[in-house]
Parts: structure tokens; sequence; C-alpha cells
């Protein structure tokens, strides 16, 4: 690429001491690409985010990998060629002479094009299979996902049992200013916990109660938008136990930066254990909440009689009347 | 106008909009309620907090906005604010005096109690003559019933208390109408309210934790999440832990 623009005029391709600066930006340009791709590859690659403690995490780095080594020789060509430039064409004390004129040249034209169109369609392909493969990448795909993880069905919505084609439904509800996490495959509890167990598809089922939030369980490579009355599915298999941070990443009002929580990949027995566990204790408000749903509306309640009489309907909110003089 | 005229205007220019947005930070964003200080109150590893809610704010420009007071350590009064300190590593013994109507939760799941010692809240509802004993509950079904007002919740201490409230249409109907209301404790109380007292222990380290109401009490906003909801010094505060 530099000696291509070299040869185009910009930069006389011998200088007067006889160096051939085309042919060095070339040589130079393809040693150091092999050392950086190598580097990256090889080095930076198993560090970069966002881990691998599940699938879709290790998918995304792998694809942040490729994606890194694949632009590493056009940064080392830029620089290349612009350290080259600032070193040896430097205009000289006394030199008032213009710079070689430019003329188009029409094999690095055709080249340029043809070069870059072919990389990015590359790119788009790799993207494409890389969103596929990992059954969406761990990315919301709204309330009917197209790419599910291979092998699984949704065969119980009210058990499940480790080893089995059915997965793991978490469904999470963000609110103004927290999340919680229900269970149905286990009565249905809700908690404010984030449990999973290692090994297991899951699948989140992502809503919100209010405004627009945005499940983002970072190092699982998770990031599916609460919506209010929708459903957002999400896939991953966490492979490593551990801890992980939750995160809201929509805007979501005065406490959006408090809204965090953290998670914990569990060994299956340990998962097993903490469900009925917390099954058993939460039983009491378990009984209160609305039946498992894939969304739910709050603004309108089957309440009691002296909430009736009272005048309510639903939950809170809702706007002034305009001829109000008490408008925000 | 001269060169010299010139740069001044500019320089004048510049600095009352500098002097502006300095004004705007501190006056209207940057200020905060005042902090309650119940960290030197502590004795044998304990202390307590009294908090108040009521259904308007009659002190403020905005007397239509539900609130929490918290009682002044020195002074006795109630002031309007929802800030306090307590100590590291000690327990905390609350008590709300609630003074406002019930409101349906958006999540159920708030109508547990949570995070406190014992995992309950003791209730004492005074009707207007009349104060029950107080009696411990742990869940609150605040769609089938009238029996919740606000929550007291510090998510990262995974502390949640509903606050209940008065139970029928008449006692909703008789709330306090102006604020702080005048009890400070259940027998001065004319209007209809709950007295909720839960005890909760301090992270051994010192730290600020934010706590909310899960009630959308914010009426007139979307969502019953703005305004009070959203306002240091109405439904939203902190508790600063001092080691």
């Amino acid at each position: 690429m530099a000696a291509d623009a070299s040869s185009a005029g910009s930069a006389p391709a011998t200088q007067p001491g006889g160096r051939r600066d085309g042919l060095w930006l070339l040589v130079s340009w393809i040693v150091l690409s092999i050392i950086g791709c190598l580097l990256v590859a090889l080095v930076l690659g198993p560090h970069l985010p966002p881990g691998a403690q599940s699938s879709s995490a290790a998918s995304q780095q792998t694809d942040i990998t490729v994606l890194g080594t694949i632009a590493t020789p056009v940064v080392v060509g830029v620089l290349l060629y612009l350290g080259w430039a600032l070193t040896f064409w430097r205009q000289q004390p006394g030199d008032e002479t213009d710079a070689a004129p430019i003329h188009g040249h029409t094999g690095i034209q055709v080249t340029w094009i043809v070069g870059t169109a072919a990389i990015v369609l590359a790119l788009a392909v790799y993207g494409t299979i890389e969103l596929i493969s990992p059954a969406g990448a761990g990315a919301g795909e709204g309330p009917q996902p197209i790419w599910k993880p291979a092998g699984t069905t949704t065969a119980s919505l009210t058990s499940w049992a480790p080893n089995t084609n059915n997965i793991l439904q978490v469904q999470v509800i963000g609110q103004q200013w927290a999340w919680t996490y229900r269970y149905p495959q286990f009565g249905g509890f809700e908690t404010t916990q984030l449990m999973l167990p290692v090994g297991e598809p899951v699948q989140f089922n992502v809503t919100s109660l209010d405004v627009i939030h945005s499940f983002w369980a970072y190092t699982l490579g998770v990031k599916a938008d609460a919506n209010p009355g929708l459903n957002n599915v999400a896939y991953t298999t966490p492979e490593h136990t551990g801890q992980f941070q939750v995160r809201c990443s929509e805007l979501c009002g005065i406490w959006h930066g408090s809204m965090y929580d953290t998670g914990d990949v569990l060994s299956v027995a340990a998962f097993l254990t903490w469900a009925q566990t917390t099954k058993v204790q939460l039983a009491d408000v378990t009984k209160l909440l609305p039946p498992y749903a894939t969304s739910y509306d709050p603004t309108t309640l089957n309440l009691g009689k002296v909430n009736a009489a009272l005048g309510l309907s639903g939950a809170g909110g809702g706007y002034y009347n305009p001829a109000d003089p008490e408008q925000p | 106008m001269s060169l010299p005229a010139r740069v001044v205007t500019l320089v004048v220019a510049f600095l009352a909009v500098v002097a502006g947005g300095i004004f705007v930070a501190f006056e209207f964003i940057g200020a905060q309620p005042p902090v309650e200080n119940y960290t030197p109150l502590a004795k044998a590893g304990q202390v307590n907090v009294t908090l108040m809610t009521t259904a308007q704010t009659t002190v403020t420009n905005k007397p239509d906005w539900v609130s929490y007071f918290i009682k002044n350590p020195t002074t006795g009064n109630f002031d309007h604010t929802t800030y306090f300190s307590v100590p590291a590593n000690t327990r905390v013994n609350v008590t709300i005096l609630g003074y406002d109507g019930c409101t349906p939760l958006r999540n159920p799941v708030w109508g547990k109690v949570a995070g406190t010692l014992g995992g309950v809240e003791n209730v004492s509802f005074f009707n207007g003559k009349t104060a029950s004993p107080a009696a411990p509950l742990t869940t609150f079904d605040t769609w089938a019933n009238c029996s919740v007002q606000h929550t007291f919740a510090i998510p990262g201490l995974g502390i949640n208390v509903p606050i209940a409230s008065v139970t029928t249409v008449a006692e909703n109907g008789a709330l306090c109408g102006t604020s702080p209301c005048v009890a400070d404790d259940a027998s001065d109380a004319l209007a209809p309210h709950t007295v909720v007292t839960f005890s909760f222990m301090t992270p051994k380290t010192d730290g600020t934790y934010r706590w909310q109401c899960f009630v959308p009490c914010g009426l007139g906003y979307v969502d019953g999440n703005g305004g009070p909801m959203a306002t240091p010094g109405y439904m939203m505060g902190q508790m600063e832990v001092q080691s």
C-alpha cells in the first residue's frame, strides 16, 4: 500500500542517494504487519474484553481478535508511511521547489477499490456467520428469536433439569431503579439475585415495568434492551464459574448509574440448591406475583375493593390533566 | 468601538456566562439536602433513626409532592431531607411514621420485607383514636389490599421495607394535610397513620448508599417515577456510613 502510493508520484521511487523508498516501505510493512498480527492474535487477543466466561463472550472475544488482527496491517501501513514521510521526505532548508505532480493511476485505484471492497464484504460475511452460529451472539433478538442454541427447546416452563434439551429460562425485569430476576421453572419466584448454572444454556427473557432499560451482563457477553410490554430474548451458556457484573446500559433516570448487580455462575449442584432454597424462602411473596408472562402491564390491575373505592385501577404514574395548574 | 473596548466587552461577557454557569451548577444542580448526622448518637453499637412520610410537602414550592422527612437528632424537629449518616458496623433501629395513603406497587415483589434483622418489620396502626399494638409483618399484598404507602429500600444492602399504610377508605380520606405532620410518636398524632419499626446492620466499612421508594408515587409523572421519586430530599436519598 505504502509502496503503491509512493510509486503514484507522491514521492520519488528512488531517492538521490539511491535509496528505493517503495521497496523499503513494502518490506518494512510486511515484516511489521506479520509481527503485529502475531502479537494481536496470540498475545493481546486472549486478554481482550469481554473475556471468555460464557459462549457468547468467548465468541465476541474471538470476533474482536479477528477484527483487530485484520486491522493491524492497515494501522501499521498508515503509521509506517507517516513516519517514513516525516523522517525522509522533509523539505530541506532552502528548497523552494514544488513537489512532484500527482497523476492518476488506474491500477492503484482499481486495486484499492477492489481490495477494500473485498475486505468489507468478507467482514460482512464473517460478521453474519458469527451472529448466527452462537445463537445471536448474546444480543437481544426480540420476542421471536431466529437463532437459538442448537439442541435446545422450551419443553417445559414449569420444571428444569440439567443436561436436558429444556433450556433454563431466566426472566430479567428492569424497573426504576433495580433489576429483578424471575425463574418460572422453579415456581416462578422473583429475586434480586442472578444465579446461573455453569455449562447449561440459558434463555434470558428481558422486559421492563416502566421505561426502557438495557440488560448488560458484560462479561457474559449478553446485552438486550428491556422494553415495557415486550419480551426480548437473548441466549448464552456460562462456561466458567465466578461472578459477573450486570449494568443498565440505557439511560433510564436519575439512578441509572446505580442500576447494577453482581451475578454468579455456580456449579449445577450449587445452582439447584440455591434455586430450591430461594423458592421456599420467597414462597409467601411468590404467590402475590402475577402469573408468569413474557411482559407485564402494571397500569391495569385487578385491585381489591378498598383500592378500587379509592379510585385506584393500577399502579401509580400517568401524566397530569393538561388543565391541571400543577403540571411539572 | 475601539479594540480595547471590544476586548473588555468580550472578557466581561465571557466572565458573566461563566459566573452564570457556576451559579446554576451550585444553586440548582449541585444543591443537596442537609445531612442529619446520627453518628455521634450511637451507643452500645446501636443508633435510633426516625423518618416520616407525608402525602404533601407544604414546606417547599412543590406542595403536592409526597416526601420523606428525617428527625433532626439535635432539635427533635422533622427536617425536609432524605440524607442521613450513621456509624459503620452498627445496628440501626429505624422508626418510620407513615402519614400517607396506600398506592399499589408496580412490582409486588417489593411487598416483601428483606434485609432487616429477623426479616420483619413491626407495624402499629393508628386510626385517629387508638393505636394497635405493634405486630411483626413480613409480606404485603398491595394489589388485593390497601396496605402499603411507600417503601424504604437500600438496594446496595439488599434492604427493602414496605411502609405499611392505613387500610380503610375513611382513614385514607383523613390523612394529615400539612408537612411535616405534627406527631413524633403514635400517641401524639391525630391523623391516621402507621408506625413502622425495623432494624438493620450497617456495613463494617464506610460508604454512601442510596435509598429509594419503589412505590410509583410521583403523581403526574410518567410511570410515577419522576418528580419526587427522582429528586433528592423527597422520595430518594442517601445513607452515609461513617467508620
